[in-house]
């Protein structure tokens, strides 16, 4: 009687031996194993086949060669010659990024400050124009596009039916297009330019940068607002001196994450981008599964692109932990 | 409240126009009775509906595929994200924190290296070309996202409700019944949402999966590229888009979406 009082308020350590523990350590153990098998596998397989061997007019076997790499960086014929060509696509990747990025964020962020001074409601309805224009897939953003800029029913057509064209020749501003690739000799054409490219990647993009955006503005001290402009600051005042210097590092890790976000795009560059500007995703696709077949060398490629990447989500990473340090 | 300038305003409007201009010009050219896409659409037809959703097995057996794919894999990403967000919650030691930032990396990765390398690993195993491999490979790609919605809904659960079950000597697995997974059901439900309708639109991933054995409705269109769209293609894009927001109306119905996006909970 008395060892059974005891025992009260005692948590059951000693309940009779059963499976029941054993088997979920099992499974926690087949579970975990499941997760990395899944998500680890297939970037470690990419990076053991980058050393492979590609057999000419065959599929490759594995090995430990850097002859891939070397060709990233020097081209298929070196040392007797020196070609960049995969450089300069890399290059495209990131100068593509580079321009699309800031300007999503830059205009982004004037929205996403308005968004959150609204009622909760409307936010809501904003909220769910915003995710579904975010998770429509790309081929239907490029679809869309393409009728925006195609010569016979989008921009270069009202431009041509508003009289603009004719004006831009008549004032010699048609021959600045066409140095910048905007225009064919008689019309005014986006297809396939600079322009094109970047304004789909960053429409593409647009609706991330203000979900990105959306928790750091919307917990914006609004009393610090108030004080400042209870004292006398203008709009722009107090948008440089009180939410910029708060907003400073989630502007700065947002521009990073679609950085690299629009390091993988394909279909906008493919179908906006002109040929000889096209990107290392491009490329990868065309060594793995497209014209050229030799999936060691799209495998090195796919690595290069990893690395980029990687390198700047932990750039982010690093700026977030910074920032919550100084807390 | 403040209320906003009206420059602010028309700044938001404008944003909608941009946002909005090439849904509504892809939306219209399905109406097209050619096979060009044209903006205004020329003499106007219901045709393309027809074939996109009885006359062309084509597209019917690929949004068949589109369909089983999203449902299947956002069900198996719900079901893999829970017990990694639980354990974050209940132990939030570096193990498992670890094993949520590997299960988070398929989708902060560029997709495209992410597919390769699936598509190796399918080659290898045998599952290449099949639509459970495809299945499987979206549940990777997509349970970053149930696994932040599930984080944010535990973090609201009510520790008082808790610590009350705790006293009164429920078990582990009676506490998690009653408390945990009733409170915890929106946020589950807007995470299956979430990759549902992603893996819906997803495409570069299921290219190097289904190994031209099988095609999604995206991925159909990505094919065929090369020849240009057509206006059948953009009734797919209307489709697509009403699945999304009737997702996320949903999401919004049943859940509080600002919260979810991560908007301070103490306002309004």
């Amino acid at each position: 009687m008395s060892s059974e009082s005891i025992d009260i308020g005692l948590p059951k350590a000693t309940e009779p031996a059963s499976l029941a523990p054993i088997l979920g350590k099992v499974a926690r153990v087949v579970f975990r194993v499941l997760v990395v098998c899944f998500c680890l596998t297939p970037f470690l397989l990419v990076i053991a086949i980058s050393l492979g061997e590609k057999i000419e007019g065959a599929a490759w076997v594995w090995g430990f060669e850097f002859t891939h790499y070397e060709r990233f960086f020097a081209g298929a014929d070196w040392p007797n010659s020196y070609s960049g060509i995969y450089l300069q696509k890399l290059w495209y990747s990131l100068y593509y990024a580079l321009i699309a990025a800031p300007i999503a964020v830059v205009t982004a962020f004037p929205f996403t400050y308005f968004l959150t001074r609204l009622t909760r409601r409307a936010q809501t309805v904003w909220l769910i124009f915003l995710l579904s224009s975010l998770s429509l897939s790309e081929v239907f953003i490029v679809m869309g596009w393409d009728v925006l800029l195609s010569n016979r029913s989008g921009l270069p057509m009202v431009l041509r039916e508003l009289g603009i064209t004719d004006w831009m020749k008549a004032t010699g501003w048609f021959d600045v297009a066409r140095e910048w690739g905007l225009a064919s000799p008689r019309d005014l054409k986006f297809k396939t330019s600079l322009f094109a490219t970047v304004l789909t990647m960053s429409y593409l993009v647009w609706p991330y940068a203000v979900i990105l955006l959306y928790p750091a503005l919307s917990r914006l001290d609004n009393s610090t607002v108030e004080a400042a402009r209870t004292m006398g600051a203008g709009p722009w005042a107090v948008m440089r001196t009180v939410i910029l210097p708060t907003v400073r590092i989630p502007l700065i890790g947002t521009t990073l994450l679609l950085f690299v976000f629009l390091l993988g795009v394909y279909v906008s560059v493919t179908v906006f981008a002109d040929p000889s500007q096209h990107t290392l995703a491009v490329s990868i696709y065309g060594s793995v599964r497209g014209s050229t077949l030799n999936a060691p060398f799209g495998a090195a490629q796919s690595v290069i692109l990893l690395i980029t990447a990687g390198l700047f989500l932990v750039l982010s990473q690093i700026l977030v932990s910074y920032a919550e340090k100084r807390r | 409240m403040t209320r906003l300038h009206w420059s602010a305003m028309i700044f938001m409007g404008l944003a909608a126009i941009v946002l909005a201009m090439p849904i509504v010009v892809v939306s219209a050219a399905a109406l097209n009775g050619g096979r060009t896409m044209l903006f205004p659409p020329e003499d106007p037809t219901l045709a393309r509906f027809v074939e996109f959703f009885v006359s062309e097995p084509v597209w019917r057996t690929a949004l068949y595929n589109s369909t089983v794919i999203a449902l299947g894999s956002a069900a198996i990403a719900v079901l893999a994200a829970w017990p990694m967000a639980y354990w974050i919650w209940k132990r939030s030691d570096t193990g498992s924190k670890a094993l949520a930032g590997l299960a988070a990396m398929p989708f902060a990765l560029p997709p495209i290296v992410f597919g390769v390398g699936l598509g190796f690993m399918w080659a290898f195993t045998g599952g290449l070309g099949t639509i459970w491999a495809a299945i499987l490979s979206h549940a990777a790609l997509f349970v970053a996202l149930p696994l932040v919605t599930i984080s944010i809904g535990l973090q609201s659960v009510d520790r008082a409700h808790l610590d009350a079950a705790a006293t009164m000597g429920a078990t582990e697995g009676v506490t998690f019944r009653t408390i945990v997974l009733p409170q915890t059901l929106p946020y589950t439900a807007s995470g299956f949402f979430f990759a549902m309708v992603l893996s819906f639109n997803e495409f570069i991933v299921m290219f190097f999966v289904s190994s031209s054995a099988f095609s999604t409705v995206t991925l159909q269109i990505f094919n065929s590229l090369r020849n240009g769209f057509t206006p059948t293609m953009a009734v797919a894009a209307i489709t697509f888009i009403t699945v999304s927001v009737v997702a996320f109306s949903l999401v919004a119905r049943f859940g509080d979406l600002p919260r979810l996006m991560g908007a301070d909970q103490t306002r309004d």
